[in-house]
């Protein structure tokens, strides 16, 4: 993917603060006007002093009610700041966050497929956070920084020109210093991140595996391993450590070394009467106002560095194209009991390897078609074409007569019920993921779907029945459990076509034999594609269709089969074993 | 000593990092030091530079109001240079020992976590498997990280910050009252507020960041369900409903967060109106002062100097309370690990195991988890000859994976024995007995390094010639090698790149590279494709031969071909003999076998 220069990234970045634009130019207004005030208190004091140097009383007096004035009206306008500023970063996250997910769910398949779910999350995490913070308050700073700095240099020259010429020459170092403490650090504190990150990842493996490290009598051994990661940080650290050594005591004497030219040189100046106390004083406070941002523009130069990195890496996710979208104006599903047709249909996740290479196939509606072939044969692929999880590169795939791409996606998998290899479940109750694909679904329906996949007696005993959580945040499920689960959630569909991926493989025979009679009932009455792995499974079938070489072989009953396809001989003799015997009894061992 | 039953109240309990009485400070001291001592001279040094940092802090507004007074005032070119070069003097030397002190802090204080990080993972790794089986494993993982992260905040950053700010805080009030006691009192009168407005702000922004961080977790782990479970997302069209529920959760986080803006936009500006009002006081009684003759404009100057270095220690302190309670805590659960004794040891007399031939006796053998847990195995005999294939056939729960637990002593028995060879286990040392046992777990578990180091797990230094035989003895060099990098291809995290068929196929591998004596293998349940499964059966019967070999079997094939099938139900041996032998019985595995043959029907 070509890298955009990064001042499109920021302008684009940009566009998601213009929602905002009142809030931002009213916190930027806030930042000015509460350091205007802030600003007053040197002068004044400056007045003051001179004031009290003058005997001046009433002069004195009126400085002084200035200055606390002054603080009183500056401290509310930065209330006023923080907060509006405050809710502006945090609305800007918001929104950048809800794109960031939206594009997450329009992506297909095929984005998944090549992406891991911890890059997909840091995306919409620390990138997301990143660019709030800059966009948030950097903004809003660099503004008042920069009005600051331009405000205290025009202060600085008016109260005696010749003393901020010199300020001028000392200054410049510390911005600079700040920026290239930043750059330096920056990639080494990243490469601690991730030699940190070795040290938990060995730490978890070793918790986690503990059972195969004590196996192997490799305590020892991994313990070294864990000593040399531990050390790598504490180098790491080390060198880091340098870095904040040489510039942060560097970066504090600056500011120290410029005051003490301004008390000399100006000190010389008041002597000679050039300059009054009061203005002396002022203008060290000036100073004094001046470091401060000078500091934080060299943070913040390395906070906007971070945030169009950020952006960056959130723009090519947004950038990146839904593959597969409903088409403009979708055709309504036709009446039909399920007929599905492949027509001269290639297909590869590689382009110039072709899983699927002109394969034709139709399924008449209402049959049960087991799909079976040797690994890499592209059952699955087969089956993930026909909800338009992959567009085919060549052919299509016909449902009821019209081609899937040409119906609106919503409309098309809901008559499509899959029960995937992975049985995802969701962190909420047994009841709802049942319910997942028909939110409104009474009780009853999502307890009938369950009685038909088998599911309704284990979920009976379960604490909280069919309120209890499941998934990554509840109650862990056996895979024999999940699966039932999953098979009930499509069952609920009412689908025309169901799928069923190697559904019943984890489950034992005395399950199994419960499913397969609970699925020869829902099977009645609608198209079923069976990918199996078991002679029991594909007994099931009305036809067993061979997979091979990118195309159907064979297609057939068991005895026209094992007469007519050596590939089917050969794996059913060698492959289609039943193996689970007689030790699961997953369902008693959850009580 | 080397009585066990795993047996040890449910550890790791609630952290108890809130009671910062006395007693238990002094005590998290004390073993904060004794992490120290061997860094002792740099730690000393490190606080000696420290002192001066602070000195040198604290002198260069003194001077300037000497360049003031005594240059300034009395119209004394040399004697202003001579105070500025003083000031530029002090800013060197603060300089010089920020510098050192730096270095030095954070150098003793990384090496203490390092060593305590090292410490915690042996430790860990010391310690008996029943400890896994009671302790949840993200819990001692976080103890491993979280912790000790809790604990990094205080070693680098915070007891300088304290020692500074405390001295800093301290030197500013003596030298505010000795340069002039009545101004000094007039600027402390606002300490008291500035201090309560603190606690006040601290109290409840530790509880806002808390609920803001919960809710921050809450944005996370909704994403990381819902990218992981996208594709049936998609298949059910849930997108919009899945899209309102996370519109709540980031809301949720949003609210949160924008109480802790709330409480910073009322406490910040604040402490600013506390500055302009310190101010005010110092000028307006200082004028006063000035106006009686009292003080001189230098005294005045340093006032207002010393001002801002008044403040800011006082927000930093309450920082470091926070700092302070999370890594009380976090030193509290570590210790709580460290001091987790090992329950299962070698005797002082342990012999090493010679060479296991392989004959094993269980006599009378009677389990139970914990030391009051209800007994699972009763009495269980069993007797096996050196080479023999043992199959473990019965239901979850009838005491399989507990009696190959016991058989590779990462448990001992209540009652009875478990011999090798004739040795009683309780009598050799572990690592002996380890060393030559093999164990293929059911999930097959893996590391995240390349597929070669898989495989030589347990022998590291086995040439690649090796590992590429003990592959290709179980029929897993045709996929290895047609992968991208071959045997450097790295797994990825838990094998998740790899089938369910693969990464057992290379956990046979690595038992097979072993060539332990005694093989215990767990039959994996879950299902294979069909080429995987048949190349699978193979690869058993490879590893299975030449050794004694208990197997936790699911497959018709492997129980078959079992030199000795043992039916356990409920914690006995209901029967043992071969598949002919136990067929004709017709009792136990009979009926399962029945039900097997009506399955597939």
């Amino acid at each position: 993917m070509p890298r955009k220069p990064p001042r499109s990234t920021f302008l684009r970045l940009l566009q998601f603060v213009a929602a905002h634009r009142v809030a931002l130019a009213a916190s930027i207004l806030l930042a000015l006007g509460s350091q205007a005030f802030a600003l007053a208190v040197p002068n004044l004091t400056g007045h003051a002093i001179d004031a009290i140097r003058a005997h001046h009383h009433a002069r004195l007096r009126s400085a002084i009610e200035l200055i606390v004035g002054a603080g009183i009206l500056s401290a509310i306008l930065m209330a006023f700041r923080r907060q509006v500023a405050g809710k502006l970063s945090l609305d800007v996250e918001y929104d950048l966050r809800e794109t960031v997910y939206r594009q997450l769910q329009r992506l297909s398949y095929g984005f998944y497929d090549h992406h891991q779910t911890g890059q997909l999350l840091s995306r919409a995490t620390s990138d997301v956070s990143a660019v709030r913070v800059f966009l948030g308050y950097g903004l809003v700073f660099l503004t008042q920084y920069g009005a600051t700095l331009i405000a205290a240099v025009a202060l600085l020259l008016v109260t005696s020109w010749k003393l901020a010429l010199l300020t001028f020459v000392l200054l410049p170092p510390i911005p600079w210093l700040a920026v290239r403490y930043s750059r330096r650090s920056h990639p080494i504190l990243r490469d601690i991140q991730q030699k940190i990150a070795d040290v938990t990842t060995q730490a978890e493996e070793n918790i986690v595996g503990v059972r195969v490290v004590k196996a192997f009598a490799q305590e020892r051994r991994e313990g070294e391993r864990f000593d040399e990661r531990a050390e790598r940080v504490f180098e790491r650290q080390i060198d880091s450590t340098r870095l904040q050594a040489r510039y942060r005591p560097l970066l504090e004497l600056m500011p120290q070394l410029a005051l003490a030219a301004i008390i000399l040189v100006g000190g010389i100046f008041v002597i000679d009467g050039e300059l009054t106390i009061g203005e002396f004083f002022s203008f060290d406070l000036y100073l004094a106002m001046l470091i401060w941002p000078l500091r934080m523009i060299g943070m913040w130069i390395g906070q906007y560095q971070r945030a169009i990195a950020s952006g960056e890496r959130i723009f090519q996710l947004i950038d990146e194209q839904a593959e597969i979208a409903s088409p403009s104006s979708p055709r309504a599903l036709p009446a039909g009991d399920g007929d599905v047709r492949f027509e001269r249909v290639r297909f590869g996740y590689d382009a110039g390897r072709p899983v699927l290479d002109g394969l034709d196939l139709e399924i008449p509606a209402g049959r049960t078609v087991a799909l079976i072939g040797r690994t890499g044969s592209g059952k699955t692929t087969l089956a993930q074409l026909i909800p338009r999880f992959y567009d085919p590169q060549a052919g299509r795939v016909l449902l009821d007569g019209v081609d899937v791409r040409e119906l609106e996606l919503g409309e098309l998998r809901r008559a499509i019920g899959t029960v995937g290899e992975e049985t995802f479940l969701f962190s909420s109750s047994i009841a709802d993921n049942i319910a997942f694909g028909v939110p409104g679904a009474t009780r009853e329906h999502v307890a009938e779907a369950a009685r038909l996949a088998q599911a309704h007696e284990f979920i009976e005993r379960l604490p909280k029945g069919y309120d209890t959580i499941v998934g990554e945040r509840g109650l862990t499920l056996s895979g024999g459990q999940r699966q039932r689960v999953a098979i009930a959630r499509a069952l609920l569909l009412d689908p025309r076509v169901l799928i069923l991926d190697d559904a019943t493989a984890s489950v034992d025979a005395s399950t199994e034999a419960k499913i397969k009679l609970a699925l020869r009932a829902v099977m009645a009455g609608r198209t079923t594609i069976i990918i199996a792995h078991r002679l029991s499974t594909i007994a099931l079938a009305d036809e067993i269709v061979v997979l091979a070489g990118g195309t159907v072989c064979a297609r057939g009953d068991h005895a026209a089969l094992v007469e007519t396809s050596a590939i089917y001989r050969e794996i059913w003799e060698h492959g289609l074993v039943d193996r689970t015997f007689v030790t699961l009894d997953e369902d008693a061992a959850v009580s | 000593m080397s009585t066990v039953h795993g047996s040890r109240p449910q550890s790791l309990g609630p952290a108890r990092g809130d009671d910062v009485s006395l007693r238990r400070s002094l005590g998290r001291l004390r073993r904060l030091l004794e992490l120290v001592r061997p860094y002792r001279g740099r730690a000393a040094l490190s606080l000696l530079t420290l002192i001066v940092t602070t000195a040198a802090t604290l002198a260069t507004p003194y001077f300037s109001k000497y360049a003031i007074d005594e240059g300034i005032g009395h119209r004394d070119r040399q004697a202003l240079l001579i105070w500025v070069l003083a000031f530029v003097a002090a800013a060197f030397v603060g300089w010089a020992a920020q510098t050192a002190q730096t270095y030095l802090n954070a150098w003793v204080g990384q090496r203490v976590l390092t060593d305590l990080r090292k410490r915690l993972f042996a430790h860990i790794q010391s310690l008996e498997l029943g400890y896994f089986e009671n302790t949840r494993t993200g819990r001692l993982i976080s103890r491993l990280t979280n912790d000790i992260d809790a604990l990094e905040q205080l070693v680098t950053d915070g007891v300088t910050s304290l020692v500074q700010n405390s001295v800093l805080l301290l030197g500013t009030a003596g030298l505010l009252i000795s340069l002039d006691w009545r101004l000094g009192l007039a600027t402390l009168t606002l300490f008291p507020l500035m201090v309560l407005s603190t606690a006040l702000f601290r109290l409840y922004s530790t509880r806002a960041n808390r609920r803001m961080r919960e809710r921050l977790a809450d944005v996370t782990a909704h994403l990381q369900e819902d990218i992981s479970g996208m594709r049936v997302v998609q298949m059910f069209r849930r997108e919009s409903v899945n899209a309102i529920a996370f519109a709540e959760t980031s809301d949720g986080y949003r609210r949160a967060n924008l109480r802790t803006v709330v409480l910073n936009a009322v406490y910040f500006p604040f402490v600013s109106l506390l500055n302009a009002a310190s101010t005010a006081i110092v000028l307006g009684y200082g004028a006063k002062l000035y106006f009686d003759g009292d003080i001189t404009a230098g005294t005045l100057f340093a006032f207002l100097l010393y001002l801002s270095s008044f403040f800011e220690p006082i927000q930093t302190l309450s920082q470091f309370f926070n700092t302070f309670l999370a890594a009380a805590a976090a030193l509290d659960k570590i210790y709580e690990v460290l001091e987790t004794e090992p329950q299962l040891t070698s005797k002082p007399a342990a012999i090493a195991l010679p060479p296991i031939v392989g004959r094993v006796d269980l006599d009378g053998v009677r389990f139970g988890y914990g030391a009051d847990g209800d007994e699972v195995l009763h009495g269980i005999d069993l007797h096996v000859e050196a080479g023999q294939t043992i199959a473990l056939v019965g239901h979850t729960g009838a005491g399989k994976s507990t009696l190959i637990k016991l058989i590779a002593r990462f448990y001992d028995p209540r009652a009875g024995t478990v011999r090798i060879d004739g040795h009683d286990l309780r009598d050799v040392d572990i690592g002996t007995l380890h060393g030559q046992i093999g164990i293929v777990p059911q999930e097959g578990f893996l590391f995240a390094t390349s597929i070669r180091d898989n495989i030589a797990f347990g022998r590291p230094e086995a040439p690649i010639e090796d590992v590429r035989a003990a592959a290709a003895a179980v029929g897993a060099d045709v996929f290895i090698e047609a992968l991208p990098d071959g045997y450097d291809t790295l797994v990825a995290e838990r094998g998740a790149a790899l089938s369910i068929g693969q990464r057992q196929l290379i956990a046979f591998a690595r038992a097979l590279l072993a060539n332990p004596r005694l093989l215990i293998l767990d039959e994996a349940t879950s299902s294979v494709d069909i080429t995987t499964e048949a190349v699978i059966e193979e690869a058993l019967e490879t590893l299975l031969s030449d050794r004694t070999a208990f197997v936790v079997a699911h497959r018709l094939s492997t129980i078959r071909r079992a030199d000795l099938i043992v039916v356990l139900e409920n914690g006995v041996v209901l029967e043992q003999g071969t598949h002919e032998q136990l067929l004709a019985r017709r009792g136990r595995y009979f009926s399962l076998y029945d039900d097997w043959v009506e399955a597939i029907a």
